[in-house]
């Protein structure tokens, strides 16, 4: 039993019952809701640890319900997502959404992704984050690889430094963009790409084909380790 | 002309001038006492103009000199002789021969213009004819033997046929004559042999005949394309929205499956008795709403292609809702039925609209909010049996009413939630192919009612009680 509390929100009946069902059987303690609105509310009278959202919803969109649970609350959000809704994907991603699934999703990946969510939002902020081969002393500003120092430019390492804070989840360009150069660039997109290549020529092993810094088509990146 | 026409109008004419003729001169045999008989020489005008206005200046001075002639020789001195005593009576009769021929000549004139007048008329009325019923939207290749008809009227030929093709096989001897626009070749007017279409009204008549026929031909190649261009776009529309509905809204019911079948499967969850049920409950109900959009997609193509034939037969409403209710839902404590104490009977394909009846009410239990009841009524009228499906969901706009039957339309334009679009636009299918009507009536933000008619169908004998 974890004893977490996860709201699952989806207009469709069944899917909201075999996803209780199911992660209650994981362990979880399950509150649900089938529109934007009542998802809201339920969230405000229990405060969610998790929250399981589907994409398209009656009323708010996923998005919508997105952005208003980010003003007052950092757990993490899933997103249940089809092929087809890429772009109301990337807008709840940019909106504050932590992760997301496709439809029809299997159990293992689903729960798997719920509990690195979790996992990330308890993590406390350590000086230094050690992923992988790559060592990074946010302290001094410095990153070492199989013990080697490397030469990182200041927007490099900012971009290095969101990464490893947020180890294997999805960000999007615009959530990138906006915390490493500011809000005024956020659909400065070629800057994003140029960065990101040059940072896998230092940080991959073999840059053409990158095991830490992956991209995920369409919508952003995702550092691993 | 023919040639027995032609025959007829000289004979006509000759005639017409014979008997003219014999009236005046016994007109002025009666005149003769009382008037100075030179003076009566006049009224052979009377003979002449009728016969230069009806049948041309031939006639006109053949008649004004038999006249001079008959003037002399019955009523001048001496008389019964072509011979003149007095010299006054040589200049009267020669002014009176003068005037005849001059008037006849003014009178053929007069008839000529008329009858060209005439011509041009015809010949407007016909383009005029023409372009109405091309700007109308008529087709052409069904009035092309009407403008032939026309044709050969205006053209004084005896029939004509008209084709469009520009390489028109003429039958032996065939008079052809060209339509052109330009160097483009519009079709050809072929009459039978022998025909002399007037060269003067061909070459004033044609060229407006074929620019009119080229117009109409121009238009139809344009609606062509249009139709053309819009059957691509609506068939694109159709791919796109069995794309859509193969994306989304097979995906819904295949994920709660596949959840719940891995959830059943999965050694690390726990799972009481009462959950794996719900879990088994699951699965087995969306494998069968999978199914049903399947066969939702499969119903469209089949309306769509018109292969969707029913097989009628006497069913009574109660047993098509009863079966409608068991292929939906099992026991949906939801959905209330009330039934009339006659249960009427129809005549239709039990199958198909048991379909009907299942989407109905599919679509009021995805309106309605989880605790409010469906309700399925049965009525009587004389005529009519009409089932009606009522639900509290959030109602349409009147706008809508109409539009939601058809295939691929949702309530609201991009709400993807509100399945494939397909089932109001087979049930209205359906309902229509076995005799009965579907509309929809609705109260916004209070529910709707969609209403299934069909007539009443005398009911079975029942055995004796």
């Amino acid at each position: 039993m974890t004893g977490q509390r996860v709201l699952v929100v989806d207009d469709e009946p069944h899917i909201l019952r075999a996803l209780e069902t199911t992660l209650r059987g994981a362990g979880y303690d399950v509150d649900t809701a089938t529109t934007g609105e009542s998802a809201l509310t339920q969230a405000a009278v229990h405060p969610p640890d998790a929250v399981i959202l589907d994409l398209v919803l009656p009323g708010k969109s996923g998005a919508d319900v997105c952005r208003e649970l980010r003003h007052w609350t950092q757990a993490p959000v899933l997103i249940l997502s089809a092929v087809g809704e890429e772009r109301e994907k990337v807008a709840a991603l940019d909106a504050g959404a932590d992760d997301y699934v496709t439809k029809p999703f299997g159990v293992d990946e689903l729960l798997a992704r719920l509990r690195a969510s979790l996992r990330r939002a308890t993590t406390s902020g350590e000086p230094v984050i050690q992923i992988g081969d790559l060592r990074i002393d946010l302290e001094k500003r410095a990153v070492f690889r199989n013990g080697e120092l490397l030469q990182l430019t200041p927007h490099e390492f900012a971009l290095l430094r969101l990464f490893a804070l947020n180890e294997s989840k999805l960000l999007t360009h615009q959530t990138i963009l906006r915390e490493v150069w500011g809000a005024a660039y956020q659909q400065e997109s070629h800057y994003l790409h140029v960065y990101v290549s040059q940072l896998r020529r230092k940080i991959e092993p073999d840059p053409s084909r990158p095991s830490h810094l992956l991209t995920e088509p369409g919508a952003g990146y995702r550092f691993v380790a | 002309m023919r040639p027995t026409s032609w025959l007829q109008r000289e004979w006509a004419g000759a005639a017409a001038s014979v008997l003219a003729l014999t009236l005046v001169t016994g007109a002025i045999y009666l005149f003769r006492e009382a008037v100075p008989v030179l003076s009566l020489g006049v009224l052979y005008l009377f003979a002449v103009l009728p016969v230069a206005a009806l049948w041309g200046r031939v006639y006109a001075v053949l008649v004004a000199v038999a006249s001079m002639l008959a003037f002399n020789f019955f009523f001048l001195p001496p008389k019964h002789t072509l011979r003149l005593e007095d010299t006054e009576n040589w200049f009267a009769l020669a002014v009176y021969l003068v005037t005849g021929i001059v008037v006849s000549e003014l009178a053929a004139r007069a008839r000529h213009r008329a009858a060209e007048a005439e011509q041009r008329e015809r010949e407007e009325a016909l383009l005029a004819e023409l372009s109405i019923a091309l700007l109308q939207g008529e087709q052409l290749t069904a009035g092309l033997d009407r403008i032939a008809e026309a044709a050969a009227r205006v053209l004084g030929v005896e029939r004509a046929r008209l084709e469009l093709t520009d390489e028109a096989a003429p039958a032996l001897g065939e008079k052809v004559l060209a339509l052109d626009v330009g160097a483009r070749r519009v079709g050809t007017l072929l009459m039978p042999a022998g025909s002399e279409p007037d060269p003067s009204i061909s070459s004033r008549f044609l060229p407006a005949l074929a620019s009119l026929l080229a117009v109409a031909i121009d238009r139809e190649e344009l609606e062509r394309e249009a139709l053309a261009a819009e059957r691509l776009r609506l068939s694109d529309s159709v791919k796109t929205a069995i794309l859509r509905a193969v994306s989304h809204d097979l995906r819904s019911p295949l994920t709660a499956i596949r959840v719940a079948a891995e959830s059943l499967a999965s050694s690390a969850l726990r799972l009481s008795d009462a959950d794996r049920r719900r879990q088994l409950d699951t699965v087995r109900e969306e494998s069968r709403r999978l199914d049903r959009l399947v066969a939702n997609l499969l119903d469209i193509s089949r309306l769509q292609t018109g292969a969707a034939r029913p097989r009628r037969e006497l069913v009574g409403v109660d047993e098509l809702v009863g079966q409608a209710l068991t292929e939906l839902a099992g026991d949906d404590p939801s959905v209330k039925i009330e039934l009339p104490p006659d249960i009427p009977f129809v005549e239709v394909d039990a199958v198909q609209v048991e379909r009907v009846l299942i989407n109905l009410i599919e679509n009021a239990l995805r309106f309605s909010p989880v605790d409010e009841n469906v309700i399925v009524r049965v009525t009587t009228s004389p005529i009519e049996a009409i089932v009606s499906v009522d639900d509290r969901g959030p109602g349409i706009e009147e706008r809508d009413l109409e539009r939601i039957f058809e295939p691929f339309e949702r309530v609201t334009d991009g709400d993807e939630r509100r399945g494939t679009g397909l089932g109001l636009a087979i049930a209205r299918g359906f309902a229509e192919a076995n005799g009965g009507r579907i509309w929809a009536e609705s109260r916004p933000g209070r529910g709707s009612t969609f209403m299934l008619a069909f007539p009443v169908a005398p009911a079975p004998v029942r055995g004796e009680t």
